[in-house]
């Protein structure tokens, strides 16, 4: 455990996602305890650059740009986790079961994946949204998990797949384990950097989708969130009359959750994956080598 | 050939299950949304509309299963009913002036970031570790990572608001008649050059990473090593042994992708006011114009599965395997 720790640590690109993130959980958990501005209050003159009294400046309802992006992190990252969680776990439950039990099962179970995961996800999110009103944040995360899954699931039954023709899975297939004992403890425990890759992904993938809904206006205007911010500011033509902080702040903080999520994903890909982390040194090797090769080609020749 | 047969056969059935969805969504929805959109729209659409609607919608009374075949039918013979928001229009003429906008946008960018990607993507990985892998694939993971609003909205303050370069919106100047003529297609060309741009930032990361990893797995292959022990140029090694299979899973994943490409294109339209299938759609959420959102929705799903249908063709002349099998 603690030697994982350690490799981990060393990978520059996995510390740096991990540190963003961290922050933002902190950000999301802590940040609206010690604030004591309502985002929802009119604190100043509509559209007011940074100053030191608004620190991020104030909308065109005159509302402080600071307070609403630390509400806002709190809102976006509850959804992204919340809609990952369902994802991986409906991803999950289905690949394992349709790579474990296979046949007819595994077909139908495939067959549906394929289905949903070549149908446009954000144009039937929109049509979803559309049909419910202006939706809340946590309809937005629910209907964002429930759509969202297949990949997971595709990807989680090929792993299974492979796993299930191991020796030790025979082994204790033969000795009489039970299908229970053989799912949660011979197949989930090979199956967590997957499972860890989906949940990552897919909490990427709700904050910006949920991000899209929203600045589209099928959120709830109400609410405050990263989405809800740029809507307002698109309604309000921020950009246009040149009030940029109004656009930059809750751009900057949903750039940024993704690049410190996409950065660990990577990161960990990197460990998991031997290739790509010695893959460098074996063609510096080559590299090496064939330079010699060279010298000595033009020394014997000369 | 009977790989395309069974291939045919998913997409047909892909379709047939989105076009249900379609059809129980609105079914399953509180409160009947033809009122919802006639309380919105009540004077400006004729009774006759409302008839015509109820109609093509199949929620005129009747059991639930021949409610369900008269919908079939109707989507099956390409009549998706009349728009709302554009009325006297029917969806299929709000739909085919938008999507000629749609392919040009999303078609151009999709073809720049792809080619961009992967040609980066061979040379990063080539020289693994180096200043170019150094410095492009962790901005690729950043783009990868950002939201298409938000590369859309930044280049449009950039370009358009501060540094007044480019046009802020719609694909060409309007007081133009559209035509075959010199003015016409150099303005379309400088109103799509900051659309179709921002979005190739935002699909070229993806792209970029995926030729850069198959690419290193491929290095790492016996048949790559073989070419280098033969002796052959670096170049052929890394074109002709590695960056040839390692494009077959980014041609893949070009199909797959197709759903986030209309997605990004549609952000993109509406934060550049582009005339193209999302604004189309923005516009009909706005409204709850029905028709035309579910319109779009089918529409998108064949889209995709028509491009699916190109890659696996694609797919059979790229890998000999299949040809064969």
């Amino acid at each position: 455990m603690f030697e994982t720790l350690k490799v981990f640590l060393r990978n520059r690109k996995a510390l740096t996602g991990l540190i963003i993130v961290l922050v933002y959980v902190a950000v999301a958990v802590f940040g609206p305890l010690l604030l004591n501005v309502d985002p929802m209050d009119r604190v100043g003159r509509p559209h007011q650059p940074p100053s030191p009294d608004e620190l991020l400046g104030t909308t065109r309802m005159g509302r402080d740009v600071f307070a609403q992006v630390i509400y806002g992190t709190r809102t976006s990252l509850a959804v992204g986790f919340f809609a990952g969680t369902i994802i991986v776990l409906i991803g999950t439950f289905l690949g394992i079961a349709a790579g474990y039990f296979g046949g007819w099962f595994d077909e139908v179970i495939t067959f549906f994946t394929n289905v949903v995961l070549v149908i446009p996800q954000l144009p039937l999110l929109l049509v979803i949204a559309a049909f419910m009103g202006q939706t809340s944040p946590l309809v937005i995360a629910i209907i964002i998990g429930l759509t969202s899954w297949a990949w997971g699931a595709r990807v989680t039954r090929s792993q299974t797949l492979t796993l299930r023709n191991r020796e030790y899975i025979l082994a204790s297939e033969l000795t009489g384990e039970r299908p229970a004992r053989m799912i949660f403890v011979e197949l989930l425990p090979n199956l967590l950097s997957i499972i860890g890759f989906n949940f990552i992904g897919s909490v990427t993938y709700t904050i910006i989708t949920q991000a899209t809904l929203e600045f589209l206006g099928l959120g709830n205007p109400m609410s405050v969130s990263w989405g809800t911010m740029l809507y307002h500011a698109q309604n309000t033509s921020a950009i246009t009359i040149g009030a940029w902080w109004e656009v930059l702040v809750p751009a900057v903080a949903v750039a940024g959750i993704g690049v410190g999520l996409s950065l660990l994903n990577f990161g960990v890909d990197e460990i998991s994956n031997p290739r790509l982390r010695t893959l460098g040194t074996v063609a510096a090797a080559v590299r090496a080598q064939q330079k010699l090769d060279r010298q000595r080609l033009a020394e014997t020749r000369a | 050939m009977s790989f395309v047969i069974r291939r045919l056969a998913f997409y047909l059935v892909a379709f047939f299950v989105a076009a249900t969805a379609n059809f129980i969504l609105p079914r399953m929805m509180p409160g009947n949304p033809i009122d919802v959109m006639f309380a919105q729209q009540a004077t400006t659409l004729p009774p006759e509309a409302r008839q015509a609607l109820i109609e093509t919608f199949g929620f005129a009374s009747g059991p639930l299963h021949l409610q369900f075949l008269d919908y079939m039918k109707s989507v099956f013979t390409g009549n998706l009913g009349y728009s709302i928001r554009f009325y006297p229009q029917t969806v299929n003429q709000v739909l085919a002036y938008a999507l000629p906008w749609t392919l040009l946008l999303a078609g151009t960018a999709t073809i720049l970031a792809f080619c961009v990607g992967s040609v980066i993507g061979t040379y990063a990985a080539w020289r693994r570790g180096g200043a170019l892998d150094a410095i492009v694939t962790p901005l690729s993971l950043a783009l990868q990572a950002t939201p298409a609003v938000v590369i859309a909205l930044t280049a449009l303050f950039i370009f358009g608001v501060a540094l007044k370069w480019l046009p802020t919106g719609y694909a060409f100047n309007p007081s133009l008649d559209p035509g075959w003529t010199w003015a016409f297609i150099s303005s379309t060309f400088v109103h799509g050059l900051m659309p179709v741009f921002s979005l190739m930032i935002v699909f070229v990361g993806g792209y970029l990473v995926t030729m850069r990893n198959n690419m290193i797995g491929q290095l790492g292959e016996d048949h790559v090593t073989m070419g280098m022990a033969k002796g052959l140029s670096d170049r052929r090694v890394q074109f002709n042994y590695a960056a040839r299979n390692a494009l077959l899973p980014s041609v893949t994943s070009l199909g797959l992708t197709l759903g986030a490409i209309l997605g990004g294109s549609l952000v993109t339209e509406v934060v550049f006011n582009y005339p193209g299938l999302g604004q189309i759609l923005y516009l009909g959420i706005v409204t709850r114009d029905y028709p035309l959102i579910q319109g779009q929705l089918l529409m998108t799903t064949f889209a995709t599965l028509l491009a699916n249908l190109a890659v696996d063709l694609l797919y059979v002349l790229l890998d000999p395997r299949l040809r064969k099998a």
